[in-house]
């Protein structure tokens, strides 16, 4: 019979220090590029390829490229992009048609809303003063665009167009799209069933239509069912498809959300003797939203590029403004950067947005921690 | 006879096919201390979250302080107002700090000012010995914290009823005596209360009635001493005989 050993550690315990670690940069790039024959191969084979295109980008876009010229026959004698043409074109790609000097309104409707936006994703600054500065930017807004007092030109919404008009798409459907979503989501949740009905149906309705279809009826068959003599300006009705349809989306979100919270929670609050509002809005919303952040961030970046999708019915956008300054015969060869120009406004705000979310997440987890 | 302040008539209640109160009548005057125990799935819980509709119950009736219990009007509402609940989960708000939790009820239900929920929450977190952790968050603190928290939470609405649904069975061991202590603390200043638990210890120090329930029926009830003394009934006795007596 074997002898039992004795689990009891002998002596005093040690305190080690960790194995040392290698590292070094050589071993970083063998270990991530060249770890295997397989991924060696692939390597070699992106490099191969890079070393054929980038090249010949190289010289379209930075070396043969033609900078600034108000001729555009200039571009035409030179092989590389013609970046000239946005020098040419920003104003009617960033403002539309919206009158040409009063391009500093729609420049200052951009600043205003991108620098509050920028300080409201701010921590330090979360404070219900901001609700405050976010109404008084809406009312400045709206009396920069439309203008018509205090000297201001008046300026009607089918002038509107370009990068302002983005924002203001944009930012109405986020702002006044989530409180709607919240009400669809609890609707959905209802106990009454003519409520919850009503709200299945506006979600599960606008979910199954493209949003082209949705705001094609906002425009043409809305009107229809109207009183002849009631005409809505035609921007608002695209606004109104754009709040629901970003709504419908976000309200399975939001609802994802409220089914995650533990139902110990309602039954804290009911025993509380909280009726369904206060019991909601204190207790049941701040946690499930939270949760549902990170998804509806993806949304919210979701409807930013959304935003492009008014210019079918003829609202200018800073997409269809770009589609629309390129009519001009001149300039109409380099459409190809004045699009590489949009595409690279539209990255930056959502990229910004897409990082945002990301910080954003992170600092929910390490809240959830404590 | 004076009126019961809780008083629980034939009341049955079902989960789909599943009859889980069978014809239960109990009552409980006011001042009581009444612990129910039992197996698990015996009934006792949804029994307690019967009395304030946390559960919706098929046939009988019960009535809280003269109100009768009726799924319409104002009856659920006046009832969770004059009671309050201690659940196994805690169920603090974590998104909330300790003092916030007390205050949302006296704020929001009974439209007190947030300063006078904040000094009454102050004395209650006191009471129950958590004073010095008002500003953390729930998940801060240890169970039996959260626990008691949670009891100052149920006594700031000034409830005349007072329901745990086994407050001390999500515990570590080490922290069941903080609790019961304070609940035993609680039950010398009159209040009513109706308490799930299988602390025996608790049911001998404070108990008026223990209650034995067994599949939605309650089978005996009697005062602590001679309900463990001398239990009438087999299934009782065959019950205790598995909880462990010493504590």
């Amino acid at each position: 019979m074997a002898e039992r050993i004795s689990h009891t550690r002998l002596g005093d315990g040690q305190t080690l220090p960790p194995p040392r670690q290698q590292s070094g940069f050589l071993l970083a790039l063998r270990q991530s590029f060249f770890n295997g024959w397989v991924s060696s191969i692939i390597t070699l084979a992106l490099l191969t390829m890079l070393a054929m295109t980038l090249p010949g980008l190289w010289s379209w876009a930075i070396s043969d490229a033609i900078w600034s010229t108000q001729d555009s026959s200039v571009c035409r004698a030179a092989s590389g992009a013609c970046w000239a043409v946005i020098g040419e074109k920003h104003r009617v790609i960033l403002f539309g048609t919206y009158p040409y000097d009063e391009h500093w309104r729609g420049a200052l409707v951009v600043a205003l809303v991108t620098g509050l936006a920028v300080l409201s994703a701010i921590p330090r600054f979360w404070s219900s003063a901001l609700f405050v500065f976010w109404g008084l930017t809406t009312v400045l807004v709206t009396i920069l665009m439309f203008g018509g007092v205090f000297g201001l030109p008046y300026v009607g919404t089918n002038k509107w167009g370009g990068l302002p008009l983005t924002m203001i798409v944009f930012m109405t459907s986020v702002v006044l799209g989530l409180p709607l979503a919240v009400v669809l989501a609890l609707g959905r949740r209802s106990h009454m069933p003519v409520i919850r009905a009503v709200c299945v149906g506006i979600i599960e309705v606008v979910r199954g239509l493209p949003l082209i279809s949705v705001l094609f009826m906002m425009i043409i068959i809305l009107p229809l069912f109207l009183p002849t003599d009631l005409t809505i300006d035609k921007l608002l009705r695209a606004l109104i498809g754009m709040v629901i349809f970003f709504a419908a989306y976000a309200a399975e979100v939001v609802r994802g959300g409220l089914q995650a919270i533990p139902t110990g929670q309602y039954d804290a609050a009911k025993a509380l003797g909280l009726s369904y509002w206060p019991a909601m809005i204190k207790i049941i919303l701040p946690q499930a939203l939270r949760i549902v952040i990170p998804a509806l961030m993806n949304d919210i970046i979701r409807a930013f590029k959304n935003t492009t999708f008014v210019s079918i019915i003829g609202i200018f956008d800073v997409l269809g403004a770009t589609k629309a300054s390129m009519r001009d015969v001149d300039w109409v060869r380099y459409s190809t950067e004045a699009y590489i120009f949009v595409a690279l406004l539209f990255f930056v705000y959502c990229f910004a947005m897409s990082r945002y979310s990301q910080f954003i997440e992170k600092r929910l987890d390490s809240e959830r921690e404590r | 006879m004076t009126q019961a302040l809780v008083q629980i008539d034939n009341l049955q209640k079902w989960y789909g096919d599943f009859h889980a109160l069978r014809d239960v009548t109990l009552h409980v005057g006011a001042g009581e201390k009444v612990v129910i125990c039992g197996p698990s799935g015996s009934g006792k819980s949804s029994l307690v979250r019967c009395i304030n509709h946390l559960e919706p119950f098929q046939g009988g009736s019960i009535n809280v302080a003269g109100v009768a219990l009726k799924p319409t009007g104002t009856a659920i509402r006046d009832i969770r107002t004059l009671s309050s609940m201690v659940f196994q989960q805690f169920n603090l708000f974590p998104h909330l700090s300790v003092l916030d939790n007390l205050t949302l009820g006296p704020i929001y239900a009974m439209r007190k000012t947030a300063d006078e929920a904040k000094a009454h929450a102050m004395q209650l977190l006191d009471r129950v010995r958590v004073a010095d952790q008002a500003d953390k968050y729930p998940g801060q603190l240890s169970g039996g914290q959260q626990q008691r928290v949670a009891i100052a939470r149920a006594l700031i609405t000034d409830p005349q009823l007072l329901l745990f649904d086994e407050p001390t069975s999500s515990l570590d061991p080490e922290m069941v005596h903080e609790v019961l202590d304070v609940m035993i603390d609680l039950a010398q200043e009159g209040v009513t209360m109706v308490v799930v638990t299988h602390e025996m210890g608790f049911a001998r120090a404070v108990g008026d009635l223990v209650v034995f329930m067994d599949a939605g029926e309650i089978v005996e009830s009697a005062p602590p001493e001679q309900f463990f003394s001398a239990p009438a009934s087999d299934r009782t006795q065959q019950f205790l005989a598995k909880l462990d007596l010493s504590v």
